[in-house]
């Protein structure tokens, strides 16, 4: 008796171990619906600059090389790369067995097709199975500039757009829907969802109802909306703080006193209660270009200065600038106002209706790299602001170049935003980069339970 | 100006000034019943203002205090009661809270002032509220309330609810906009309008006025009547003139804030177009009546004229013709009142003078012999006596021997041969005087004629150092007898060189008016008595030793026949002028010889 019961429970326990071997373990099938805030209008990697587009166009088409968490260039469609002397001319050696979403070879010639697409500033040639890219300067940070999604392998054949990634597009309206399909010839293995339904265009509120109803799987969820959807006790994806949102001053200063006065600007903003109460504490206060977490080095910007700052603020003047922001955004209209008012404690009025003559601008750019010297590149391209010169890799070259930008008195940092996704329960293995970055190749989704 | 004239302006004047009297009175009269009429409208349409103002705050405050009820004040409570609070989580509860409610302001405040939540200004918490500092009452109050988009007017009410030691304070208010005006039930021609005085720099701000209708065209035109009350906060009225309908009475009343600053202006607005329709009725009317008035006085002024002017104008005519020469002129008489009875003594002069002339000229005629026979009687005398005596010297010489008879024979002989031939002349004179001759018209150039006159005179004058200067000026055409004005003028001439014996200077002179000629002869003699002026022209009177004393007469005549006259201008020592004045008589030349001059 006692053995059968001894037999009984380790059957049992068989069973159930078993069981939950089986819940855990991805499989195949389904459909992933996905429901963004952005817009986009194409599909072509070279024009996407939303963080969600990007992150679905890497589904699709991917890049030579691929940055780890750590912003650290890994192989992806090239297996390895060399770069002469001078880093000014890279080889690339091209991953075998590789093939588009129709079936044709990834060659040297597709490549190098691709690349001078996207940057008619290379020199690309194919070299048998690998490709050189020749740049006009030294390029230290050539590979991990490859890794940005513009620089994504595309075929464009006859209007269309074929990658080598997971998924292929089904269908597509332009800023209205996508549907992207498991692409069964991906070279890694196919992904287990077989469909991804994308809905674009959906306001935070459309969105959490869908998600609400069961009727989205994955939802973004803005920065100010975080701790909201915490406290909901919905299950929240974010990143680092991976988007700067910042003051941009039309043109350089012209004069000490309009030094002075933009100074006076940056320490009377109160960026802690922006973060904590506009903003909810969905990201960080900010007083450099690339977050802490990416340079290491962040907070000396903030210290430097207050420092500075408050030596030059002694003396206020009356200054009226014109400040433009996204209009529709109503949290960029409450950062506005709060800016405002910040500001006239500094004798500055920041005229909020104005349309001509701006004098700043309220931005929010997404980091495009994990990469720091090739985000802050990025970031200061974005901002129009010089592109930094870099002259190695270390984190001091990094910080008098990042430092260059900052004293230019072009910008005001303000937040680093994170980016964040809420998941419908039985989402697995999706994940959000430190770049914010959505890793959905390898999703699954749980089985419904009857 | 004429006597019909005269009278059509005074009667004008008569109905322009009653009729002007009468308007002026009624459209007073009007205009104070309208004022009275309007100030009752307006003070009704204010008191429902106030009464509207009043509900709307006391539903602002339920509104409030059903605000201070919600989860989110509670939350905002409890939060605030918390040692270190913490209101991050509250930034939209405000802008929640204040849409369930129909508020379109909200602020959470904790007792320190501090903002926690702001439905008008999101961004403003942290921010301190000046009102919770001031220690805030429970009254209904206008306030100026600063939003992102400008600062608004309100009516506000303050709540707090309690957490603890702790107080939430609410302050919510409902916008004083064209909502609220509409809300207002506005008889027919009255409109209000609210001017938002919360810029306070007592200037006028278009942007600021709000109408509960359609917009307000020609808004300037309530400026003054805004400053007006900006600068001296009391209930003003002005009539503004749009350019574009009516005219309309506004009134101005000031609103207070809870410290007694004017936050607010009401304006009531209400149309005249009844009293202007009524004025323009009256003054119509007036124009009627004056129209109606001036042409009566027309008709008036004509017949009255009619009545009085033509029987004078008759007499005039008859007065002119009179003067004309025609003294048999009479006027009709066809009244029996004032006029009838100048138009009677018009005739009886005329009769009288009719009657008096003839007797004048039977007098005349009568002296006229007399004194052509008392000059006969002189003239003749002078000649008889000589005549008498030696016809008796050559009586008594027969009675003597024959040779003193034949010697007094042939010096009485001698005697009265000159004697008679005395008598000759003086009947060859008077012959010629009687037999002067009627003049015959031709064009004359009187200059010529003077000039001539001067040339033949010319030698005679220099032996009696006389010097002789023409001032002519061109007399125009005249139609005369050259030959007899010549013998005038010579007269003339001779008269004044007989007047200057010891020489002098003598002027002969032209001159012309539109229907005379005039001429002028000045001598620098001795000038005429006054005595001998009256008989200058009196036939055979003379002054002079020599001389038949009809020099003048025979000028007078001619001059007369001519249709002129001729006068002397003379002092004693002072010299003389004959001035005769000659009409042109163009007239007589195609009467008498059938041509135009």
């Amino acid at each position: 008796m006692m053995r059968f019961s001894l037999l009984l429970l380790a059957v049992n326990s068989l069973l159930w171990s078993a069981t939950s071997f089986a819940a855990e373990r991805p499989h195949y099938g389904g459909t992933l619906r996905i429901e963004v805030r952005d817009t986009w209008q194409s599909l072509d990697p070279v024009a996407l600059t939303s963080p969600a587009s990007k992150s679905l166009s890497l589904t699709v088409f991917e890049t030579l090389v691929a940055l780890d968490g750590r912003g650290s260039p890994q192989p992806l469609l090239a297996s390895s790369w060399t770069s002469e002397p001078g880093n000014q001319r890279w080889r690339f050696q091209l991953r075998s067995g590789v093939s588009f979403s129709d079936g044709t070879p990834l060659d040297a010639a597709a490549v190098v097709a691709s690349l001078r697409n996207s940057n008619s500033e290379w020199k690309v040639v194919a070299a048998g199975e690998s490709v050189i890219i020749e740049t006009e300067a030294p390029d230290l940070f050539l590979p991990a500039t490859l890794a940005e999604v513009r620089h994504s392998i595309v075929r464009r054949n006859n209007g269309g757009l074929i990658g080598t990634g997971p998924f292929v597009i089904r269908e597509w309206t332009a800023g209205k829907h996508l549907t992207l399909a498991a692409n069964d010839l991906y070279w890694a293995g196919r992904p287990f969802v077989d469909v991804m339904n994308v809905d674009i265009g959906k306001n935070d509120r459309e969105q959490m109802m869908m998600l609400d109803l069961g009727k989205a799987d994955v939802v973004q969820v803005a920065a100010e909306n975080i701790h909201r959807t915490q406290a909901d006790n919905r299950e929240l994806m974010t990143s680092r703080p991976a988007e700067l949102m910042a003051l941009v001053f039309a043109s350089a200063p012209q004069s000490d006193d309009e030094i002075h006065m933009r100074n006076a600007m940056a320490m009377s903003i109160d960026t802690a209660a922006l973060n904590d109460v506009v903003m909810q504490g969905g990201g960080e206060p900010a007083s450099a270009l690339l977050p802490t977490w990416m340079s290491g080095y962040g907070f000396v910007f903030r210290g430097a200065q207050s420092a500075g700052a408050r030596l030059q603020t002694s003396s206020k003047r009356n200054q009226t600038w014109t400040l433009s922001f996204d209009n529709p955004d109503p949290v960029a209209r409450v950062i506005a106002q709060r800016l405002a008012l910040n500001a006239h404690d500094a004798g500055i009025t920041l005229d909020t209706k104005g349309d001509a003559n701006i004098d700043l601008r309220l931005v929010r750019i997404p980091l495009t790299s994990s990469d720091p010297h090739i985000a802050l590149a990025e970031l200061a391209n974005a901002l129009q602001l010089p592109r930094p010169k870099f002259n190695d890799s270390s984190v001091g070259d990094l910080y008098a170049a990042e430092k260059n930008l900052v004293d230019s008195q072009r910008l005001i940092p303000l937040l680093h935003l994170r980016v964040a996704l809420a998941l419908r329960p039985g989402i697995h293995d999706m994940s959000i980069s430190p770049d914010g970055n959505w890793r959905l190749q390898n999703a699954w989704l749980a089985a419904e339970k009857p | 100006m004429s006597f019909r004239r005269k009278l059509l302006l005074l009667f004008a004047l008569l109905v322009f000034v009653s009729v002007a009297a009468v308007t002026l009175i009624v459209s007073a009269l009007a205009r104070r019943a309208f004022d009275r009429t309007n100030d009752d409208r307006t003070q009704a349409l204010v008191a429902q203002f106030r009464s509207e103002f009043s509900r709307r705050g006391e539903e602002v405050a339920h509104r409030i205090q059903a605000a201070s009820s919600t989860p989110e004040a509670a939350r905002m409570a409890l939060a605030s009661a918390q040692s270190s609070p913490n209101y991050n989580a509250f930034l939209d509860d405000a802008q929640i809270v204040a849409e369930a409610q129909r508020l379109d302001f909200l602020e959470f405040c904790d007792d320190s002032g501090t903002i926690i939540s702001s439905a008008q200004w999101p961004a403003k918490f942290g921010y301190k509220e000046p009102l919770v500092n001031a220690g805030p009452s429970e009254a209904l109050f206008l306030k100026e309330e600063e939003t992102p988009s400008g600062a608004a007017l309100g009516l506000f009410a303050i709540r707090a609810t309690a957490a603890a030691d702790h107080k939430l304070y609410l302050i919510g208010g409902i916008r004083l906009d064209k909502t609220f005006l509409s809300t207002l039930e506005l008889p027919a021609g009255m409109r209000v309008m609210l001017y938002e005085n919360v810029e306070r720099n007592s200037v006028f701000l278009p942007t600021q006025l709000i109408s509960a209708s359609d917009s307000v065209q020609d808004t300037q035109k309530l400026a003054p009547l805004i400053e007006q009350v900006q600068h001296n906060p009391r209930e003003k009225s002005a009539v503004i003139h749009w350019n574009s309908g009516p005219e309309e009475t506004v009134n101005a009343f000031p609103l207070f804030g809870d410290k007694n600053q004017l936050l607010g202006v009401l304006l009531v607005g209400s149309s005249r177009q009844v009293y202007t329709e009524l004025r323009n009725q009256i003054r119509s009317a007036a124009l009627l009546a004056a129209g109606t008035g001036l042409a009566l006085a027309v008709l008036l002024s004509s017949w009255a004229a009619a009545r009085v002017t033509k029987p004078l104008e008759q007499l005039a005519g008859a007065a002119r013709e009179v003067a004309d020469g025609n003294w048999t002129a009479s006027v009709e008489v066809s009244s029996y009142d004032e006029i009838g009875d100048l138009a009677t003594s018009f005739n009886q002069m005329t009769r009288e003078l009719v009657d008096q002339r003839e007797r004048l000229v039977q007098a005349e005629r009568v002296a006229a012999w007399r004194e052509l026979a008392r000059r006969l009687a002189h003239e003749l005398k002078n000649p008889l006596f000589p005549l008498q005596l030696t016809v008796e010297n050559l009586l008594r010489a027969r009675e003597g021997d024959q040779q003193h008879f034949d010697e007094t024979f042939r010096e009485g002989a001698g005697t009265l041969l000159t004697e008679i031939a005395n008598l000759k002349n003086i009947i060859a004179r008077f012959s010629d005087f009687s037999r002067m001759p009627q003049p015959q018209f031709q064009p004359v150039n009187l200059n010529e004629v003077m000039e001539n006159v001067s040339k033949v005179y010319r030698a005679q004058l220099d032996r009696a150092g006389i010097s002789c200067t023409c001032d002519l000026q061109s007399p125009g055409a005249i139609a005369a007898d050259p030959d007899l004005l010549q013998r005038a003028i010579s007269n003339l001439v001779l008269n004044a060189i007989d007047a200057m014996p010891q020489g002098g200077t003598l002027t002969l002179r032209t001159r012309q008016t539109q229907a005379f000629v005039r001429i002028e002869v000045t001598d620098t003699g001795t000038g005429i008595k006054p005595e001998d002026r009256s008989r200058l022209f009196t036939p055979y009177y003379t002054n002079k030793p020599h001389g038949t004393g009809l020099g003048l007469a025979i000028v007078q005549s001619i001059v007369s026949d001519h249709g002129g006259k001729i006068e002397a201008a003379s002092e004693p020592g002072g010299g003389t002028t004959f001035i005769i004045e000659l009409p042109r008589n163009i007239e007589k030349l195609s009467v008498t010889q059938g041509t135009h001059v």
